[in-house]
């Protein structure tokens, strides 16, 4: 099985993760910038977040054979705070890296006047940066907030082809179908979706703009989920490319638009052993 | 270009070396190849040292940067030419001159000394003459390395070492000295070589001091202007920008004194031309039909993006803030020499060439100051590779502070690819001697090699290799393997 995670927070993730991941099929991800668990207080905090993204952390995942990319924006949550939002004015100067694959995550947490502005704003970057875009909706009041989302998305003028709403269930999915937006899951193991009512969505939508995420970070989460949701399929009788289609083809090709796709195959990864013998973040120290 | 236009003086023996060098200079030349001869800067007057501050000082004042050349014709014998040689019976006489030179080099601050090894006596079989090459040039590299210049040892068509390969061979068996490099001839190559310039040119790679330019027909070892024979000038050119070569290259018509301004103004409107005809023959991609070998590389540096970015740089500096980051995407990311270094932590990636590209071209049309802000904001706001590519062109700044800010950045990182390129050309020549040895420390540590350091064997002191015993101790107390590299730098100073 071969897997492209297009949802999940690596920052907040161990070197034990990568090394499952990748046994279990794991070649590519996703991880969008998003809250760190606790409120940032200043515009360096983020920007120092954002060099991890683009650097270390992309970095760290090729030591274990999986390319990393991102996507870069202020995240609703810190939408409100006035400390945070000034890095709206940084985001131009990310949105132009390599490793950035869209504009996310933006959307909704509250609802407040100050994320409307602010979902509006990055979602003109994205257009302007020719850039796709990864929609949160919201834990709470989420299908009022899904709906708001469209009508946002609609507003803005950006290709529902270019746009993924994310974290849907089941009274979610619905709306996001018929508007032309990828569907994202985000696959948990309390909370969110789980593999088996996942696969009774995709029996009943089918697999065309479908994208399954593990979502993993600092809370309780998987990072195998993606690759438990794949067993699950072929458990309920989809077949193979079903799976491939869900877990690989459809999350490259909606970052694929991005352009900015790199999903070949590191190089002299076969031979990590000796290619990265001594290299400080496989054994182990960091303080070097 | 990556590199500096000169012309050899041997071309000027009917001028005044003083006026020689100002009509060079003028014609737009920005780098001379010195011949030492009796009327040329003679390495046995009296008043040496004060003729070598002269020239260094004309040589400053025409902005031209220089290379030393020892070929001579009747310099140390007035009836036999070039004699005697490294492969004569008695080369003493030689080997001194070699070592003036050098000192000669050092008075003037130019990049090199060229040499070759002159003709065979019939009567001397190969193994003897190979011998006397390797004491000869041993005895020459003491001087070097009290000097601090380079040799270049230049294949030369009927000489003992007449191939490329036969250097390149001497250089291994020498053990690879830091000090010995390869001087080319690239009519030579047209001359006696099996494989083009280009090739060569590839082969010898970062090994080049010095190279000199000239055409020739295959087969007749004769000096010609451009045109005149079979070198493919344009891809000549464009290899040695693709090497990443920055030293002199000059043209070397030996036998054209007689007309030398007429000919030095006709041989550096070829070379523009052929830069020009590089750059619109590269509106495709340059991409080499042959297969990679083990002396092969990638490289996509002509990439036609890349030279329009360094257009657009030279007209707009401010644009280099947008192009930098775009680098990777628009010429490619593979390392440049795949199968030595697989990794590009030793010799770098096609992206980190062409952005160093891009800040020569920035130095070119910044002042020092608003250079070194803007160097920083490119760091400061890089990515990984972006960060690598500043690093790894930081000599192109003259404020050593603002380099050394960015170099100590790097060398706090974990990221072994910018420890890499932080222990460059640039740390060599300005980082302190404690975080220097840290810096090595930490590449030992993690995993790059010491290749990539430059100026090890010069500045690995007594503390540095203290630091290193002691891990190499900690590792071994440890049931682990010492890395290869720290057990060479060990033992070759034991």
């Amino acid at each position: 099985m071969r897997i492209f995670d297009p949802h999940i927070h690596m920052s907040s993730r161990t070197t034990d993760d990568y090394e499952a991941m990748f046994a279990a099929g794991v070649r590519a991800l996703v991880e969008p910038a998003f809250w760190l668990g606790q409120p940032r207080t200043s515009v360096a905090s983020f920007t120092d977040y954002f060099d991890s993204l683009i650097g270390w952390e992309r970095f760290r995942a090729a030591q274990f054979g999986i390319r990393h990319h991102c996507t870069i924006a202020l995240n609703p949550k810190e939408a409100n705070d006035p400390r945070c939002r000034e890095v709206l004015d940084v985001l131009p100067r990310y949105l132009a890296k390599d490793g950035v694959v869209a504009v996310g995550e933006v959307g909704y947490d509250s609802m407040t006047p100050e994320e409307d502005e602010v979902f509006a704003r990055q979602l003109k970057l994205a257009i302007s940066h020719e850039l796709p875009a990864l929609v949160h909706t919201p834990h709470r009041d989420k299908l009022a907030g899904t709906r708001r989302t469209l009508d946002v998305v609609k507003e803005s003028g950006i290709d529902p082809g270019r746009v993924i709403v994310d974290h849907l269930n089941e009274p979610t999915v619905g709306v996001v179908a018929e508007s032309g937006c990828w569907m994202g899951f985000s696959i948990y193991p309390d909370t969110k979706m789980d593999e088996q009512r996942m696969v009774a969505i995709l029996q009943r939508y089918g697999t065309d703009r479908m994208i399954v995420n593990s979502a993993a970070d600092w809370g309780r989460s998987d990072p195998l989920k993606t690759y438990r949701t794949g067993l699950a399929m072929l458990d309920a009788g989809f077949g193979e490319s079903d799976v491939d289609k869900v877990l690989w083809q459809n999350p490259v090709a909606f970052y694929g638009q991005s352009d900015r796709l790199v999903l070949d195959e590191l190089p002299g990864f076969a031979a990590s052993a000796e290619t990265f013998a001594g290299n400080s973040v496989l054994r182990g120290g960091g303080n070097t | 270009m990556t590199f500096h236009l000169g012309y050899g003086t041997n071309g000027f023996a009917n001028h005044r070396l003083d006026d020689a060098l100002r009509v060079i200079a003028d014609l737009g030349y920005t780098a001379v190849a010195l011949t030492l001869d009796h009327d040329h800067l003679d390495p046995y007057a009296d008043d040496l040292p004060k003729r070598v501050d002269h020239v260094a000082g004309l040589l400053d004042r025409l902005g031209l940067r220089s290379v030393v050349e020892t070929g001579a014709r009747y310099l140390l014998d007035p009836i036999r030419k070039h004699y005697p040689t490294l492969v004569c019976d008695s080369p003493d006489r030689r080997v001194d001159f070699l070592n003036r030179a050098l000192r000669v080099a050092e008075g003037l601050g130019a990049d090199c000394v060229s040499f070759w090894s002159g003709i065979k006596p019939s009567d001397v079989d190969d193994s003897v003459a190979w011998r006397r090459m390797l004491d000869g040039i041993a005895l020459v590299l003491d001087e070097a390395e009290v000097r601090g210049v380079p040799l270049g040892l230049e294949p030369e068509p009927g000489m003992f070492v007449q191939h490329l390969s036969d250097a390149l061979r001497l250089r291994e068996e020498l053990g690879a000295p830091r000090l010995f490099g390869i001087t080319l001839d690239v009519g030579h190559c047209v001359a006696v070589e099996p494989v083009d310039a280009a090739t060569c040119i590839r082969r010898a790679a970062d090994l080049l001091v010095n190279v000199q330019l000239d055409d020739m027909r295959t087969g007749v070892h004769e000096h010609l202007e451009f045109g005149e024979g079979e070198l493919d000038l344009p891809a000549t050119l464009a290899a040695l920008s693709e090497v990443g070569y920055t030293g002199v290259a000059a043209v070397e018509l030996p036998r054209h004194s007689h007309a030398a301004p007429v000919v030095a103004s006709r041989a550096f409107a070829a070379l523009r031309g052929a830069c020009v005809a590089r750059e619109h023959v590269a509106t495709e991609p340059v991409v080499r039909a042959e297969p990679a070998s083990d002396s092969e590389w990638v490289s996509d540096v002509d990439h036609p993006w890349l030279v329009e970015a360094e257009q657009k740089v030279r007209r707009d500096p401010a644009s280099i803030a947008s192009l930098f980051p775009a680098v990777g995407r628009k010429v490619g990311r593979e390392p440049l020499r795949p199968e030595t270094d697989p990794q590009g932590l030793v010799h770098g990636t096609v992206d980190d060439l062409a952005r160093m590209r891009l800040l020569s071209v920035l130095a070119e049309v910044l002042e020092p100051e608003p250079l070194a802000e803007e160097l920083s904001k490119l760091y400061r706001y890089g990515d990984d590779a972006e960060r690598r590519g500043v690093l790894r062109g930081l000599t192109v700044l003259t404020s050593v502070p603002a380099g050394l800010e960015l170099v100590k950045d790097a060398l706090r990182t974990n990221d072994i690819r910018l420890v890499a390129a932080a222990m460059g050309e640039f740390a060599g020549r300005h980082l302190d001697d404690h975080n220097w040895r840290h810096g090595v420390l930490k590449c030992l540590f993690v995993g790059v090699p010491l290749a990539a350091v430059s100026d090890v064997d010069e500045r690995a002191d007594a503390e540095l290799l203290r630091m290193v015993g002691d891990y190499a101790e900690e590792r071994r107390a440890a049931g682990r393997t010492v890395p290869a590299d720290a057990v060479t730098l060990l033992e070759a100073r034991a």
